[in-house]
């Protein structure tokens, strides 16, 4: 049976059938997801039964696999998952849920903000691919924003006041909205690096909002008038007409493209275990 | 006087006619725009040429002024107008233009987070009262949310949860969230955070409503960043389309609006033209929840 794509919401997203990722996925179906991402930039494939190896295989097939040093207060002998594979859970080394003030879960709870992966790299994420071993019934939605229609629906006077404005990207900034308190060593790791605010997506030349919760200035601007404005822009991008909502069955496998969506977790009982596992393609510019 | 209201909104928020604010009200007068207050959480009068003094007069028939006196961070002898105004202008002392760096232009731009006025007094403030002298002629508009709308629209499971819940307040917060941090130790222990509860009751209607701001830090007994998540949640839903009524001003508008039920915003304007409001508010006369002994004293 061939791959299909049908779309799932208004103006981005789709749902993949008529494939495996848990065996070998030939080069004309490799080529038929990029060109599904580029036009839906997120993309839900069911019932994927995926191990950490074979996640990692799929996800080689779109680059290289980003590493994860520098994006977490984790200390790697708390770590549950290799070094490339993202721990999206809420499990500790033992699987274990976390206790409620446990400072990893409360890391963790920046993923409650939109952000876009690993904007805080120089070099920022391509694609990440999400894979749910262990759902929640209630809650944990993730929502995703098109930041190609969200800019796309600016009026031409703002178009023109951003389309060269760089922004200042760091964890300090998202964790610091939450009051989340770094070390002086998690503070030399997390030095801003510097992202376009308007970006341009490299195969479809389309322009899209580059936000994230981790943007915490725009160069040449004071801090509060730019975080002001940074706010006002994503309370504009994540408007619902411009939101899908993806509610997890078990072992759905979620792929999207961080150069031109944003994304968030939404609130969940955290009482129960929720083993979430990404593997991220690395960007390469 | 016969006080006649248009809606502005299908919630709340309505403009009245017949009211002259720069003459003396009668007691009725006032129980007539108190009871409207009590509906419609926020009243437009239009083309009122008030001079400082009739806002002053107009304001003090609903009850004591507040002082902005140590509440903000401007200093001695910087302030532009009487001690009961809160200068949400942007110009300085000499009507010059505040200049895009300045530490008082930046600390105002706090107004632009949602808010209710004076959460972060133990006692907070029952109305405000903002005349537009000279107003943005694009953007600029102050947008209003209905928190008991915003109160009636939630599940039961969430209703049950927050009923009881208390928040700590403090303009240390809302700057926080903008990167304004170089706050003074002065400063910072005028701004010493406060507790409210997040779902209050109004005492004129008897309407529950959800009772947040910028202001929120944290809420008692939950760690800091899992409450901050929370109340971000809790403000994205009180503050959606259909619970906001965006007032776009003329000049000589005056907006009064009751902050035990609503939250409140200025959108972004052109700070190369001068904007000249004036607010006085209303102090409440309770507390929302039990303060930390030390500051109930």
């Amino acid at each position: 049976m061939s791959m299909e794509i049908r779309p799932v919401a208004a103006t981005f997203a789709g749902e993949v059938s008529g494939i495996d990722l848990t065996g070998p996925v030939t080069p004309a179906d490799v080529a038929a997801i990029e060109a599904g991402m580029d036009r839906h930039a997120v993309l839900v494939f069911r019932d994927q039964r995926c191990t950490d190896d074979e996640q990692r295989a799929f996800t080689r097939n779109f680059g290289t696999l980003e590493q994860a040093p520098g994006g977490h207060v984790a200390k790697l002998d708390e770590r549950r998952l290799p070094l490339d594979m993202q721990d999206a859970g809420n499990l500790d080394k033992d699987q274990r849920v976390f206790a409620r003030d446990d400072r990893r879960r409360m890391f963790n709870l920046g993923n409650r903000l939109w952000h876009s992966d690993s904007s805080y790299r120089a070099v920022p994420a391509k694609y990440s691919l999400l894979s749910g071993r262990v759902v929640v019934d209630l809650g944990g939605q993730t929502q995703f924003a098109d930041m190609r229609a969200a800019y796309d629906a600016l009026d031409a006077g703002t178009k023109t006041e951003i389309a060269d404005l760089v922004c200042e990207h760091s964890l300090l900034f998202s964790r610091g909205e939450l009051g989340f308190e770094v070390t002086e060593e998690e503070r030399a790791m997390f030095l801003p690096v510097r992202q376009p605010l308007v970006r341009s997506h490299p195969v479809t030349g389309r322009k899209s909002l580059f936000l994230s919760a981790h943007a915490g200035g725009i160069v040449g601007w004071p801090v509060p008038e730019a975080r002001a404005f940074l706010c006002e822009l994503t309370e504009h991008a994540t408007q619902r007409q411009f939101v899908y909502s993806h509610a997890w069955t078990r072992y759905d496998l979620v792929m999207w493209d961080n150069r031109c969506t944003m994304h968030r977790v939404t609130r969940f009982d955290e009482t129960k275990p929720r083993d979430m596992r990404r593997t991220t393609v690395a960007g390469t510019v | 006087m016969t006080l006649n209201t248009t809606s502005l909104h299908p919630l709340f928020a309505a403009e009245v006619s017949g009211v002259d604010t720069t003459r003396a009200l009668s007691a009725d007068d006032a129980a007539a725009i108190e009871t409207a207050l009590d509906t419609h959480a926020v009243l437009v009068f239009r083309d009122q040429r008030l001079t400082d003094d009739q806002q002053l007069a107009f304001s003090r028939s609903f009850g004591e002024l507040e002082e902005t006196r140590g509440t903000g961070i401007s200093k001695p002898g910087e302030q532009r107008l009487h001690p009961a105004f809160a200068d949400v202008s942007n110009i300085d002392k000499d009507n010059t233009l505040l200049a895009r760096d300045d530490r008082r232009r930046l600390y105002s731009l706090g107004n632009m987070l949602w808010h209710s006025d004076s959460s972060f007094k133990a006692v907070p403030a029952k109305y405000s009262i903002l005349s537009g002298r000279i107003v943005a002629t694009s953007g600029g508009e102050t947008e209003f949310a209905d928190m008991r709308a915003a109160w009636a629209a939630l599940d039961n499971a969430t209703k049950a949860e927050i009923e009881d819940l208390v928040c700590e307040h403090s303009l240390i917060f809302s700057r926080e969230l903008l990167g304004f941090g170089d706050l003074t130790p002065e400063e910072r222990a005028t701004m010493r955070p406060v507790r409210q509860r997040l779902v209050r009751t109004h005492a004129g209607s008897g309407r529950k409503s959800l009772y947040l701001a910028s202001h929120i830090g944290t809420i008692i007994g939950w760690p800091m960043p899992e409450a901050r998540a929370f109340i971000r949640d809790l403000t994205e839903h009180a503050t959606q389309p259909a619970f906001v009524y965006a007032h776009k001003w003329r000049p000589y508008d005056l907006v009064m609006w009751d902050n035990r039920a609503t939250m409140h915003r200025v959108r972004r304007y052109d700070n190369a033209q001068p904007r000249d409001m004036r607010r006085t508010t209303v102090a409440g006369t309770e507390m929302t929840a039990q303060q930390e002994e030390s500051l109930a004293a």
